[in-house]
Order: structure tokens, then C-alpha cells, then sequence
């Protein structure tokens, strides 16, 4: 359990906030609200009941506070209470932190106030308290009983941190020129105040800057295992060995939050959904109502219309599919496929560090250390870890975390550090897991016939390899580790903080990521700078032409369409006495060879008019969606060739009529399911992006499928 | 379990292989065309006579199309597969569909598993056939007539055309040892030759496995050269055309390795080539892109999810379940398109419209960018969060990708060097630092490819990934302790001192699938499982002559015929000794790390060197006091703490009420 919290912020809202200084674009108050709202945005966003918040207004122009009596105490206003902070708190303050019309109140008295608030509050409950007081260090302020206020922060465990806009930081690097005296010593009071209390002091600007940095989520991992790591069997051998140990996360990827689905309020309820809409926070005036699921199940039934029926649920029981059998288990019998096994993690045997190939890790990685408290599990363990590092071994085990759970294999790596000792452990592929595609070699060339040739165009010749080792040499990184203790994850902070953003800012656009995100996304400009000439180089050794993007599609195979043995087929065809009209068994070989022996416009035309009556007929005499997939597949074939032969008026013609015919039920009734089979299959016009010799533009042929 | 599914679903999306340019459907159908003729059916004798068992070319085909059979329904449940048998003296095929049959014929060709999904029952009998059992060995009769090459390539052709229609993969799988069907005949030569040009152009890829005859070396150019072609055209992502093995396409040996050098090289092939992306950039410097294709080589295969079965009908059918969305306030049903994504915050959501959306996960386009070098040995075997990604050069956007990326390539294997890349694998999804690092060609014995070269690129943990190590107490080994236990160490290796995938499939995977085959065939219940991740206990302990000797071809582990147990033994007084000196003696520890022997008392045990573990309060102690009270059938009468803790130190669960707790308990012991 996270510790319960408790935070008072205090923002100065003086009219001299209300200023832009230095040349900023933002006033002194906008500036200190960055800092302010992503704190308290941060908090809001863990959801916790028990993250409160309280806000205090310095400097505002109506007084508000428990000890309002006291003059000393006016011009402080308490927006809000501590307690936890929703949505539509930060609606109101949003509203309230303004830049008043007074220069008057006390920065000390709100302190005070704020210790108030707190102790009122917690009470004498286990707490973590904090005052954050934000200004710019030109209101008054009163420098009497400050000890005795220091003595109260202090006993109370209250942790004070004062920024100021444009306060001195030498360490940081800022110092106002043309300071004012009566802010020059208000800075040093509030250093004094601050340090005196073991608080911190220090400048907006930093403060800014610095949430630039994500923050991590620190999560505290439980064991996923416990057990014992074990050699041979105990139950059956005398020399087993069995050492207690604990298994624990090492790496576990951090989600970004989740969004959850919404619905929007249908627009006949305008006046009411607008004033809902005021409790819900959206970002185009849209309200939200939540989504559910409802599931229907159906099976094929052929007598039914449509070729299915609604069945119900009762009347369904669990199974499996094996292959297109349906297999049954009876609710008895529910873990019959389940492999019986139990907890622990028994050493299969050893491998040789340098044989282990590193890109066999399939998962996140754990860590097993001795169980608590056990020195003798410690010191057992120890042996293990110190014996693996020593022979340059890795153990590798069969871990079940669980009774009942499947086995997987996993490699146990030593990792030694100063003051740590554990195994790494990550998880092995099973045989089931590896997918043997094959690829031709990259360091030498087999041909056809099974000479091996060193010297070819897909092969670098000296040059190229000697400029790509100087390149890499060049571009070689500092630094002894690998920068993942300042890599954040992109998209979680970046959505994290969106979501942050817009909740203070519901209508303004979305932000780019912030710097520290993309720190990787490019190489160090020094490092490129660098390597300058290495590269220039390489590029000129390496000598890749880019593929102009209309060639891309093109017959660039033309030249490889011959068997292995380089057999003119072609002419064969010709011979071919019955290859003029096209089949409808063997229609698409037969179009795509007409189409190659094509040498007039007529031809082409006429092979289109043929495929496409062979594929109006597949359509006509279709039983339910039988042979949807087969026209499906002559019309892309249709699509692709004509689009290769720079005809796609003759494809574009076809299927507009062959919508037609389908809207007008024509090719044997509802054929609606096979027009949403081309949609998605997008088949639809061929555009001026796919062909430059098309009429049809892009937004001719997304309006083609569009209307009905 | 809805949800679940869902769930999973939304975990998956990334490693999806899809197509995103091309119409048709992401599956493969494979069609087994297998050579029937007197020499396939010449059963070959195994010239070793302890090995038993004779194989002919014919029936070591079918047991590989059986074998991939029950390998696909596992690994490809949408993909289909099926089986032409050709040179028989039947003829089949679809004679129960009246629409064709009657008019086209295909003499001596016989479709004995039409292309489909497979049911159980085509395993069943493709089981039956492979195993030469009576029934089935009417259909392996040879024709007395040769068959024409060109009718079983239309048959093949037609089988494909109808029954797998814009499938992205199509592929015939010849098995035959004929490398001249036709002689000199041209005429039928020629009508091959345009037969097969016709699948070429109907996207089917035509694989070859030739078998060489014991006295006749198979001669591809006499016939094959002519059929086959360097690539499909509908595979466009297929790199150059790989040579057919040559050890296995001239197996002449025995029926035994001939079985196992076709199993390896159809292995090999089983699964059509996708990709997880495709021509992506790998930038190597401003302005210097050549590009790649990303494949997914390693992915943990899982058991098919459970759905519902409708037991209505004769037979049970799987049912299709269809989610449709409600609005919670009206119940009428929402379209896709007027949902909106909305984040929880401060107790109200937070939205944004689609597009806002989408641009949140815009990091820039696909791309694979290095942004320097580093030594592989700076990887830690830590920093890693899920399984890598393959990649290989394509020449489609860039000519002279492929000599690049060799380059790189090798200039990483040479100096052991590794580049950090900011990869992003395709549009809109989330940007992730990694490690690409070179990985070697390895061939197998058969010499078959099993890992391709190439490079591997492995996702590196972010700060956000990384966790705290719990706290942990530190008692650093001493060196005499260390070094006992480096002879354990030096005891078990595996072989060659490497982990072979290949020899560990997934018993849990393998159980749950042939339960399911045994249910789906009626069968009896399988009896044991075969569980190859079970460590080699006999050996662990010892090892005999006579072990080695029976265990030595499938054994995972090597060993000397000494007593490995000795050491272990030797090492168990050496951390007495150790912690005796650091810990002083006898300080209570909550558990004993060498477990006794299960039957004897610590005390009076044989061996000398077990007579040092300690008793008192140890996980020893509380075997020895449970099994005690399950001799005199008191076990109730022990303490949940007691029973939870015997349970835990034997793997079993601890959860329940006590009566569970003793019922495990109880089975424990019986069970022994």
C-alpha cells in the first residue's frame, strides 16, 4: 500500500503574477501553474482516495481561511480543502487561480495556514506532508516568529518546498539582473525559512524544466515463485540438492494507461446531454455514455436463410477445436488437456556461455534470489551463482510457478554485482516456438546449378566492407552501459501526460512529445558529425539506388518468370491451340497468360470482358457465399494486371458495372456480402496514387464505396 | 471469458502478421502430391540391424504429411493441407460432388485428403494409410500405366482452385524419386511444362523433395528444372529461390534416415514465410537508408483457446460468437464508428476523438534507425522484455539493400558489436529502443537450415520497465564451496554444451493436443505423457554403462560414468563446513538444503555423507514428522502452517481449506 499523502499547494495569485517578465510568453502565474497543475494532475491521476490535495490562493483579493480573524491573515484564500482532488475540482480552481487585483498578503501567513490545514486533517496519522509555495517573490512579508514556525514544520514532518519566478540559483545558473531590493530580500528570507526547516528553495525555472523528465511509477514486485531450485529428484535419490529460493520481476514492460470505450450520446437529446455534458469532461462538447458487450452465438446451418441460426447459450458447452472438429469436454473433465505438474525449478543441465545465442530470450526477465532470511540458502546459492560466473556457464531449468501450471523452460544466468547476488532468469523457446524460414546465405552466393560465388551484386565487395567497418567504428556510442536508465517509454508518458493536459486544458490541441522522449530517436548529433565522412564514404561504396515508387509494382519479375531451367514456356503457350478464349477452371492463369501475349488494345479488352463475365458468372451461381472468395480472387488478379499494364480504365468500367448489377440484385439476389468482401479486400477503383495514367482521383474512389 | 479473449486480443495486435497490400486472405494450403510407383513402394532396409523397421520412399512421405498434419493443427489451425497420391492404379476425386467428375477426369490420381482444414478424421486415416494398414493398402496399388505429369499438375491446379481461393500461399509438395517421368516424349513434356506454368501463374509454389534411387543419383534438369520456377509471384516478399537441400534431396540411405532427412527438410518448409513487416528502412546514417523485412522466427505457440460447442446436432459444432456493442443508457446498439476512446481520470473521463488519438501514437513513420554502436558484451542478459524480431534485406525500395546489409552484418559478427536502433516496426506503433545484433547461418546435420542468417533485433526495457531488486541477504561463497559446486557443474552439460530448442517441445502444448486427438478419435486416454523438459534424474544421480548405452541418442545429458551424485554430496559437506564457519554452527536456519533419502533417518542414513543434515525445525524435520503422522493416519491431526509447508516444498498447491490440505497431502504419499 502506497502511503497516504497529504499536500498543500500555494499559489501566489498577486496582481504582479498577472505579469510577463523577461521576455516570456506566459505571466509569471501561468508559468508557476505548469509546475502546479502537472503536479496536482499527476496526483489525480494515480486515482487514489488517499493522495490528497489542498490549494491555497496567496495575494487574492477576497480573504478565506480558518484564521481570518487575525488580520495578518488576509488576503489568503483556501480553495481547496485537503481531500481528494476529481475532476470537478480542477474544473473550479481552473476558474478561481486568477491574477487578483491586490498586491497585499502575507507568503509566511499562508505557510501558516497550510500547517493548519494539514494538521487539522491527518491529525497524528502516518502522513507524508508537504507544503509546495509558489510565487514570485514580491508581496510582503513578515519575518516575525519565523523559529518558531520552522520548529512546527519541523515536528510535524512537513516537508517545505518554495519556488520562486526568477529567483537566484547559482547552481542552476539563474540570476536576475536588476533585481529589486524588496524581492532580493524577500529571496533570501525564504531561503532562510526553507533551509532552516530542512525544506528545499529553489527556482521556477528549474522546477520547470525538470518535468520534462517523465517519472517512473515505482512498483513493488511479489514473488511469482517460491520453492526450491533442485537438482535430481529428492523424492527418489539421495543426492539431490534443493535450495529455497524466491522469483522475482526484473524487467516487466510499464502499459500505457488504457482508454475505455464510449458511446456518444445520440443528438436528439440535445439540451439534456449538454447538461449532463457538464459533468463530463470532453474535449468537443460530446457526451459520453459507456459501452457494453453482448455476445449472440450462432452455427451454420444450411437450410437456414443465410446459412446460419441463432443458438442459445445454455445450450452450449466448452470445448476445443481440433483441426475442423469440434471436441467436447464435459464440465467434469474440464483440465483433462491439462498436463499434470508441480511447483518448483529443477536444473535440466548446463550450457556454455558463448554458445548461447542472446536473441533466444523470449520474455521479460525475473530475478531468483535465496529465500528470506535463510543464510543457508544464501550461501548455497552463492555457490551456484560464483560456480556459473567462474565457468562461464548458464544453468538452464524447468520452472512450474505453480501446481498445475504448464512447464516452461528457462536459462539461469549468474549476475554478480558490489553488494547483489541472484540468478537472471529469462524464458527459452520450446521446439513448438521456433519457425524455421529459410534465407539464402549473406556472405556468399548459390546459384541454380550449386556454385558458390563470392563475387556478386548482392555481395559487398572490399570497399563497401571496408567503409562500413570505419563507419560503424566511428559511430561507436560512450559510456560503459546502455542508456536505459534515462530511456521512458514513449508512448506511455506521452499518452500519460496528454491525458493530463487535457484535463486542464480541455480545448486546446494535443502536445507533441516532449524532448525526452525522442532523445533516441536519432543519433547524437556529435557522434553524427563525427562520422561525416565515414559515412560519405560508405554511401559511395554502398552505391543503393532507391526504386522509384511507380516501378515498384511493375512486372520487375518479367525476366524470372522462367522455370529454374531458363525454358522458354511462352512459346509453348503459344502452341497451345485451345489458349484463346479463357476457362473458367484455370481462369486466372489463363487471363494473366493472354494479358502477356496481348500485342493489341483489343486484346486486352477482350481478355478483361471475358474474365469479367467468368467472374459475374461465379457471382450469379454462387450458393450463399460459396464462391466469394474465388471472384474476390479474379477481380484483385483483374486489378493487379491492369493496374501493371497501365489500363485501369478497362478495370475501373468493369467493376462500376459490376456494382450496378450487384445493387440491382441482378447477379442472383443479395449479393451485398460479397460487395463488403471487395470493400475490405480493397478492391475498389483504381486511383491516380496507384496508377498516373487513372481519371479516377483518391476522393472519387473512397466516394465509389461510400455510397450505395 | 469474453473479456479475457478480448483482452488477449488487444496484447496480440502487434505480432500479427498481416498483409496490408494485398487482397488476399493471410493462410497457407499446402497439398501433399506423393510419387505411388513400384520403386517408391521398394521398402529400403536399414543396414543397421538394431534398428528395426523398414521404410519405403512412399510410406516415409506419407508419415511426413501425417506428421505435419498433426504439427499444423497445432501450430496452424487455419491453414490447410492436403493429400494427392499419383501413379495409383484408383482414380478419386470429388466423385460425391456431381458438379465436376463427370466431365474432367484425372486418371491415376488419387486425392486421398481433399484440401481442407483437417478434420480428425482425415488424421485418423492418413494415419492409417501411413502406417500400411490393410484397409489402406489397397490405394497404394501402382498403375501398370504411367500417369501424366501435366494431368496430376491440372488436378493439383483444379484441387487448388476451388478449395483454397486467395489463399496468400499456396503450395504443392512433390515427393518423388522419378526424375524423368516422360522420358522423350515431348508432347508430354511440353503439357508439363505448361501445367506448371499455369500454377506458377495461379500463385501456387511448387516445392520439390526428390528422392535419389539407391543406384540412380536424382537429376533435377532432366525434368524438374522445367516445372519449377525461382519464385512465386503472388510470394513477392520471398528472397532469392533457396537451393533444395542437397543432402536430402540425394538421401539414398536407409528407409530410417531417408524418413528423417524428409521429416527435417519438410520441417523446414512447413510453415509459408510471412512477414511481421515489410520494407521497412534501416537507417544506417542521415540520409543512407537501404530496407528490410521483419520476420517473427521465435513466438511462444499456445494452445488454441476453448470456445463453445453446440451439442444440438448430430455432431457438436463449434459455435461463432458475435459481440455487439450496447449503449449502457439506451441499449441500442453502437456502430464502430461512434465510439470514442476515453480515459478514467479524477473521476470522470478524459477523451479525445480518433484522430487525436492516433496522433498520440505517432512517433514518426516505420523505421528501424541506428543511432550508434556498441560492444555485444555491453547487452546486459538482463535488459530484455519479450521476444525479438528477425530481419532480412530486401532490394524492393533500395538496390544493393541486400550487399549493405551483409556488410553490416558481418562486420558486426567480426567484432562482436551490436547497434542501439530506435525501431519503430510499422505505422502507429509505439517506438521501442533495442538492440540489433548479428546472428549466424547454422545448418543442421541433414543439412538443413535451422537458423538463417540475419540480424536480430531484441527490444530493450526502459526505465519504466525496469524494477527494483527486492532486498535480498548476501552470504558470498568461499572458494572450497565454489568449487565444489563447478564440479556438479562440469558433470551436467548438455550436449555440446548448447540448448537445442529443437529437442524440448512443449509437453504442456503437446499433452493438451493429444488428449484432444484422442477424445476427437475415440481413442483411449494416451496413458503417460512424454515430457522431455523432465531432467534426467538416473543421471543426475549416476550413470551406468548400461544407462549410456540405451539413453546415449536421446539423453540431454552428458556425463561421464562417474557419480555425478557424488559431487553433489561432496558439495552439500562443503557448504556444511562453510556455513558452520560463518554462521556459527548449528544457529537455527528455517530449512536444510540437501534433502535426505526418503526412507532413511538422517542419522542412520548409509551413506556417510548424509549424515549432516540437520533435523531439528528444518523442511526436513517437518517431511519426517508428516510422514510419520500419514504411516499412523494422524495427518489431521498436524497444523495447516505444517501441511501448507510440507505442500509448498513439494510443489503442490497450499491453497484451500485444511481438509484439502490433508486430502493433498494424504494423495502425496499414496501416489508414491
Amino acid at each position: 500500500m502506497a502511503e497516504k499523502e497529504a499536500t498543500v499547494y500555494i499559489v501566489d495569485v498577486g496582481k504582479s503574477m498577472g505579469e510577463r517578465r523577461h521576455g516570456r510568453s506566459v505571466t509569471d502565474l501561468e508559468w508557476a501553474m505548469q509546475y502546479v497543475w502537472d503536479r496536482i494532475t499527476t496526483t489525480v491521476a494515480t486515482g487514489r482516495k488517499t493522495a490528497t490535495v489542498g490549494v491555497v490562493a496567496l495575494r487574492s483579493d477576497e480573504t478565506s481561511n480558518d484564521l481570518q480573524e487575525d488580520a495578518s491573515f488576509s488576503k489568503i484564500s483556501v480553495l481547496q480543502n485537503l481531500g481528494q482532488l476529481l475532476m470537478p475540482d480542477i474544473r473550479r480552481l481552473r476558474d478561481a487561480i486568477k491574477p487578483s487585483q491586490t498586491n497585499r498578503g502575507d507568503a509566511i501567513s499562508s505557510v501558516v495556514i497550510a500547517i493548519q490545514m494539514i494538521n487539522t486533517y491527518t491529525k497524528k496519522l502516518k502522513y507524508k506532508r508537504k507544503i509546495v509555495l509558489v510565487t514570485n517573490g514580491t508581496g510582503p512579508m513578515n519575518n516575525e516568529q519565523l523559529d518558531e514556525i520552522q520548529r512546527k514544520i519541523q515536528d510535524d514532518g512537513i516537508e517545505l518546498v518554495i519556488l520562486g519566478a526568477d529567483f537566484d540559483d547559482a547552481e542552476f545558473g539563474v540570476k536576475e539582473e536588476d533585481k529589486d531590493t524588496h524581492k532580493a530580500s524577500n529571496e533570501i528570507l525564504l531561503q532562510a525559512f526553507a533551509e532552516g526547516c530542512g525544506g528545499a528553495f529553489g527556482t521556477l525555472e528549474q522546477a520547470v524544466s525538470e518535468l520534462e523528465i517523465p517519472r517512473i511509477k515505482v512498483t513493488k514486485s511479489m514473488p511469482s515463485f517460491k520453492g526450491f531450485i533442485s537438482l535430481g529428484d529428492a523424492s527418489k535419490y539421495e543426492t539431490a540438492m534443493r535450495i529455497p529460493v524466491e522469483r522475482y520481476f526484473r524487467t516487466y514492460v510499464a502499459k500505457p494507461p488504457s482508454a475505455s470505450s464510449f458511446a456518444m450520446r445520440s443528438g436528439g437529446q440535445g439540451q439534456e446531454a449538454a447538461e449532463a455534458g457538464a459533468g463530463q469532461s470532453t474535449s468537443g462538447g460530446e457526451a459520453l455514455t459507456t459501452v457494453r458487450m453482448s455476445r449472440t452465438y450462432q452455427i451454420n446451418d444450411e437450410s437456414a436463410p443465410g446459412g446460419k441460426v441463432d443458438v442459445e447459450r445454455d445450450d452450449l458447452a466448452k470445448g476445443y477445436e481440433y483441426g475442423r472438429t469440434a471436441v467436447h469436454i464435459s464440465q467434469t473433465d474440464e483440465n483433462i488437456t491439462s498436463l499434470e505438474t508441480f511447483a518448483g525449478l529443477e536444473i535440466i543441465g548446463f550450457v556454455q556461455m558463448n554458445k548461447y545465442d542472446r536473441y533466444l530470450h523470449m520474455s521479460n526477465t525475473n530475478v531468483i534470489i535465496p529465500q528470506r532470511a535463510n543464510d543457508k540458502a544464501s550461501l548455497a546459492l552463492s555457490s551456484l551463482i560464483h560456480a556459473l560466473f567462474e565457468q562461464e556457464t548458464y544453468a538452464v531449468a524447468r520452472l512450474v510457478t505453480k501446481e498445475a501450471k504448464p512447464p516452461i523452460v528457462v536459462l539461469l544466468a549468474p549476475s554478480i554485482e558490489q553488494d547483489y547476488e541472484c540468478l537472471i532468469e529469462a524464458t527459452l523457446p520450446f521446439a513448438e516456438d521456433v519457425r524455421s524460414y529459410r534465407f539464402p546465405p549473406l556472405d556468399k552466393v548459390v546459384t541454380v546449378s550449386g556454385k558458390v560465388i563470392t563475387e556478386h551484386r548482392n555481395l559487398p565487395n572490399e570497399e563497401l566492407q571496408q567503409a562500413m567497418s570505419d563507419y560503424v567504428d566511428k559511430m561507436e556510442l560512450d559510456g560503459e552501459e546502455l542508456p536505459i536508465d534515462d530511456s521512458y517509454s514513449p508512448l506511455l508518458h506521452r499518452i500519460e501526460s496528454a491525458v493530463r493536459y487535457r484535463a486542464v486544458h480541455p480545448n486546446e490541441p494535443i502536445l507533441e512529445p516532449s524532448e525526452q522522449l525522442t532523445k533516441f530517436a536519432h543519433p547524437d548529433k556529435q557522434l553524427v558529425k563525427k562520422a561525416k565522412d565515414s559515412l560519405e564514404k560508405l554511401i559511395s561504396a554502398a552505391n543503393v539506388k532507391k526504386v522509384p515508387p511507380k516501378t515498384k509494382g511493375r512486372k520487375r519479375l518479367r525476366e524470372a518468370e522462367k522455370p529454374l531451367s531458363g525454358l522458354d514456356v511462352d512459346a509453348l503457350l503459344k502452341q497451345e491451340p485451345k489458349r484463346t478464349k479463357i476457362s473458367a477452371e484455370n481462369a486466372v492463369p489463363e487471363f494473366k497468360q493472354m494479358l502477356s501475349r496481348a500485342d493489341s488494345l483489343d486484346i486486352i479488352r477482350d481478355a478483361v470482358k471475358q474474365m469479367g463475365s467468368i467472374i459475374e458468372t461465379q457471382i450469379k451461381h454462387s450458393l450463399g457465399d460459396a464462391n466469394y472468395d474465388r471472384a474476390v480472387e479474379g477481380l484483385g488478379t483483374m486489378r493487379e494486371e491492369l493496374v501493371d499494364y497501365e489500363e485501369p480504365a478497362l478495370y475501373n468500367d468493369f467493376l462500376s458495372a459490376l456494382k450496378a448489377k450487384i445493387l440491382a440484385e441482378e447477379l442472383g439476389g443479395d449479393r451485398k456480402e460479397l460487395w463488403w468482401l471487395v470493400r475490405k479486400s480493397k478492391l475498389g477503383l483504381i486511383d491516380q496514387a496507384t496508377s498516373e495514367v487513372s481519371k479516377v482521383t483518391e476522393e472519387e474512389a473512397k466516394e465509389f464505396f461510400s455510397a450505395t | 471469458m469474453a473479456d479475457d479473449d478480448y483482452a488477449r486480443d488487444e496484447e496480440n495486435i502487434e505480432d500479427e502478421e498481416v498483409d496490408e497490400t494485398s487482397f488476399r486472405a493471410v493462410k497457407d494450403a499446402v497439398l501433399f502430391a506423393i510419387d505411388v510407383s513400384s520403386s517408391m513402394l521398394e521398402p529400403r532396409l536399414s543396414e543397421d540391424p538394431k534398428k528395426s523397421g523398414q521404410e519405403s520412399p512412399t510410406s516415409a512421405a506419407l508419415k511426413c504429411a501425417y506428421h505435419l498434419m498433426q504439427q499444423r493443427i497445432i501450430s496452424n489451425p487455419h491453414d490447410m493441407i492436403g493429400v494427392l497420391l499419383y501413379g495409383t492404379e484408383s482414380s478419386k476425386f470429388y466423385e460425391e460432388a456431381g458438379e465436376r467428375g463427370g466431365d474432367i477426369s484425372y486418371p491415376h490420381c488419387h486425392l486421398f485428403t481433399d484440401l481442407d482444414i483437417p478434420s480428425a478424421q482425415d488424421v485418423k486415416e492418413l494415419r492409417a494409410l501411413a502406417e500400411n494398414e490393410e484397409e489402406a493398402r489397397e490405394v497404394l496399388k501402382p498403375s501398370k500405366e504411367r500417369v501424366s505429369m501435366a494431368n496430376v499438375l491440372f488436378c493439383a491446379n483444379q484441387i487448388f482452385t476451388s478449395k483454397a481461393p486467395n489463399f496468400l500461399s499456396r503450395r504443392l509438395f512433390i515427393v518423388t524419386d522419378d526424375d524423368n517421368p516422360h522420358g522423350d516424349s515431348k508432347s508430354l513434356r511440353s503439357a508439363a511444362t505448361v501445367r506448371a506454368r499455369d500454377l506458377y501463374d495461379l500463385g501456387v509454389n511448387i516445392e520439390l523433395f526428390p528422392i535419389s534411387r539407391p543406384d540412380h543419383e536424382f537429376d533435377t534438369s532432366k525434368f524438374y528444372d522445367d516445372i519449377i520456377y525461382k519464385t512465386s509471384p503472388s510470394d513477392g516478399e520471398a528472397p532469392a529461390y533457396m537451393q533444395p537441400d542437397t543432402n536430402t534431396s540425394t538421401a539414398k540411405g536407409d528407409g530410417i534416415s531417408l524418413l528423417n532427412s524428409l521429416l527435417s527438410s519438410i520441417n523446414s518448409r512447413s510453415v509459408p514465410k510471412r512477414s511481421l513487416f515489410s520494407n521497412v528502412p534501416l537507417e544506417i546514417g542521415p540520409n543512407f537508408k537501404i530496407s528490410v523485412n521483419g520476420y517473427l522466427l521465435l513466438k511462444r505457440q499456445e494452445p488454441a483457446r476453448s470456445c463453445y460447442v453446440w451439442l444440438g446436432g448430430e455432431t457438436p459444432q463449434i459455435v461463432k460468437g458475435i459481440t455487439t456493442q450496447m449503449a449502457d443508457d439506451t441499449a441500442q446498439t453502437v456502430e464502430k464508428s461512434e465510439i470514442r476512446k476515453a480515459y478514467k481520470f479524477g473521476g470522470e473521463q478524459v477523451a479525445f476523438t480518433p484522430e487525436e488519438l492516433q496522433a498520440l501514437r505517432h512517433f514518426g513513420d516505420p523505421v528501424i534507425r541506428i543511432i550508434g554502436f556498441k560492444p555485444l558484451s555491453d547487452l546486459p542478459i538482463w535488459a530484455n522484455v519479450r521476444h525479438p524480431s528477425f530481419i532480412y534485406p530486401s532490394e524492393e525500395d533500395f538496390i544493393g539493400s541486400t550487399r549493405v546489409f551483409s556488410a553490416l552484418q558481418q562486420k558486426l559478427l567480426k567484432d562482436e558489436k551490436m547497434a542501439l536502433v530506435w525501431f519503430i516496426p510499422r505505422k502507429n506503433a509505439a517506438p521501442v529502443v533495442a538492440a540489433m545484433i548479428a546472428g549466424e547461418e547454422k545448418i543442421d546435420e541433414n543439412g538443413v537450415q535451422k537458423v538463417p542468417p540475419g540480424m536480430w533485433i531484441i527490444p530493450l526495457p526502459f526505465a519504466d520497465d525496469v524494477r527494483q531488486n527486492p532486498e535480498s541477504t548476501m552470504a558470498v561463497s568461499p572458494d572450497p564451496l565454489t568449487d565444489a559446486m563447478r564440479e556438479i557443474i562440469g558433470q551436467l552439460q548438455l550436449p555440446k554444451g548448447a540448448y537445442e530448442p529443437q529437442k524440448y517441445p512443449n509437453p504442456a502444448l503437446q499433452w493438451h493436443y493429444r488428449i484432444l486427438q484422442a477424445l476427437a478419435l475415440d481413442e483411449d486416454h494416451p496413458g503417460e505423457p512424454e515430457d522431455k523438459t523432465k531432467p534426467k534424474y538416473r543421471q543426475i544421480d549416476k550413470v551406468s554403462d548400461d544407462d549410456e548405452e540405451t539413453d546415449a541418442s536421446c539423453s540431454s545429458i552428458l556425463i561421464d560414468s562417474q557419480r555425478a551424485g557424488d559431487y553433489v554430496l561432496a558439495w552439500s559437506d562443503q557448504l556444511d563446513a562453510a556455513f558452520d564457519k560463518m554462521f556459527g554452527g548449528t544457529a537455527a536456519t528455517k530449512s536444510t538444503l540437501v534433502k535426505r533419502g526418503p526412507k532413511e533417518n538422517a542419522d542412520s542414513a548409509g551413506g556417510p555423507p548424509a549424515k549432516r543434515v540437520k533435523t531439528e525445525a528444518g523442511a526436513g524435520g517437518v517431511d519426517e514428522e508428516v510422514k510419520r503422522c500419514y504411516e499412523k493416519g494422524t495427518v489431521s491431526k498436524l497444523t495447516a502452517p505444517v501441511l501448507k509447508e510440507f505442500l509448498t516444498a513439494h510443489g503442490r498447491s497450499a491453497a484451500g481449506k485444511k481438509a484439502d490440505l490433508v486430502d493433498r497431502v494424504e494423495q502425496f504419499f499414496e501416489h508414491k
